[in-house]
């Protein structure tokens, strides 16, 4: 598992990151945690585990804390397989040995976590509706027939990492990812996965209304392509 | 000629003028300069006589000069307004670049 990295993007997390973190160190040895210049202690319980720290200095959104991950990871020579993995604890361990299992077979680039090939526990009617209908929006956009846009459990090889280069900051990455693979004619598949939606992991959700912006700024950025 | 006329011609001199003399030379600028110009050409003529604005305005189907110009404006105003808006999106994409790098770097330090 040397050749593994997990990239845990955190944004004010301290009261789960600790435990995501120790959890994920039982089992692979190179967890490197991105601190999205988070307001509370995420990173003194960042440092009270084995996990790499990098800290934004300000907070710059999920997508730019994954590709600051992803570029740290890219310094080791030795890191062959890429894994994101949200740090609110809704992903489980099982899932990412699957995917890894699966990637070490070489037959692709990149595998995407789907909630809804696998099962979304404790999923709520309205954010069931509001995945979806990124779901569709990211199949319209970028002609790929996935299930689930907005997973944060991936597994990728050096090739994705290199030429991922996430540019939306904020949520939209999700997306823009799935845009990537189309572009760069990535080998893609997605694998059914667990999501455990806990009461804290709900309330630290996007807002439905924040869905309008992320759309909005990926149709932009389709229009306006320098 | 009235006051106003002089104020205004005064105004739109002096801003060619700054505008002219700002650094950069690619393209993009360079066409930026033209336009600049044809718009002092226009509006130096507009302010010395008025009723040709009126005659424009009419032929294109506008009652008055003035509407026109207004028209103009919100149009011009819509674009600058969404021109900034993206050059907020590429500056923050830029900017987080450099953040990045420098979480990167400091990282890379604390762990040697």
């Amino acid at each position: 598992m040397q050749d593994v990295y997990i990239i845990v993007p955190a944004y004010n997390e301290s009261g789960v990151i600790y435990g995501v973190l120790s959890d994920l160190l039982k089992n692979f040895p190179n967890v490197v945690c991105v601190n999205d210049g988070s307001k509370d202690t995420t990173a003194q319980e960042v440092r009270k585990t084995k996990a790499t720290l990098v800290t934004h200095p300000i907070n710059l959104g999920q997508g730019a804390a994954l590709q600051t991950g992803i570029e740290y990871a890219l310094l080791d020579p030795k890191a062959k397989y890429f894994v994101t993995f949200d740090s609110d604890g809704q992903h489980r361990i099982e899932d990412v040995k699957k995917m890894l299992q699966e990637i070490r077979k070489d037959k692709h680039d990149i595998l995407l976590g789907s909630r809804f090939l696998g099962e979304a526990k404790n999923i709520t009617k309205v954010r069931k509706a509001l995945l979806k209908a990124a779901v569709v929006f990211t199949r319209t956009t970028s002609g790929l027939k996935v299930t689930d846009a907005h997973n944060g459990l991936r597994v990728f090889n050096r090739l994705v990492a290199e030429g991922l280069n996430i540019t939306m900051p904020d949520m939209a990455h999700g997306s823009e990812i799935i845009e990537r693979i189309a572009e760069k004619k990535f080998r893609y598949k997605e694998l059914p996965v667990t999501i455990q939606y806990t009461d804290y992991s709900q309330a630290k959700g996007q807002s439905a209304l924040n869905a309008i912006n992320v759309g909005f700024d990926i149709i932009l950025n389709r229009i306006v392509k320098k | 000629m009235i006051l106003i006329q002089l104020v205004l011609i005064v105004a739109i001199v002096a801003l060619m003028i700054r505008f002219l003399s700002s650094r950069g030379s690619n393209q993009t600028q360079a066409w930026k300069k033209l336009l600049l110009m044809l718009f002092t050409a226009l509006a130096i003529i507009f302010v010395v006589w008025p009723e040709s604005l009126n005659t424009i305005a009419h032929f294109v189907g506008v009652g008055r000069g003035a509407d026109l110009l207004l028209y103009s404006l919100i149009v011009a105003f819509v674009f600058q307004s969404f021109n900034t808006y993206l050059k907020g999106k590429e500056e923050q994409r830029r900017f987080a670049k450099v953040a990045s790098k420098v979480a990167i770097l400091e990282a890379r330090l604390n762990n040697k």
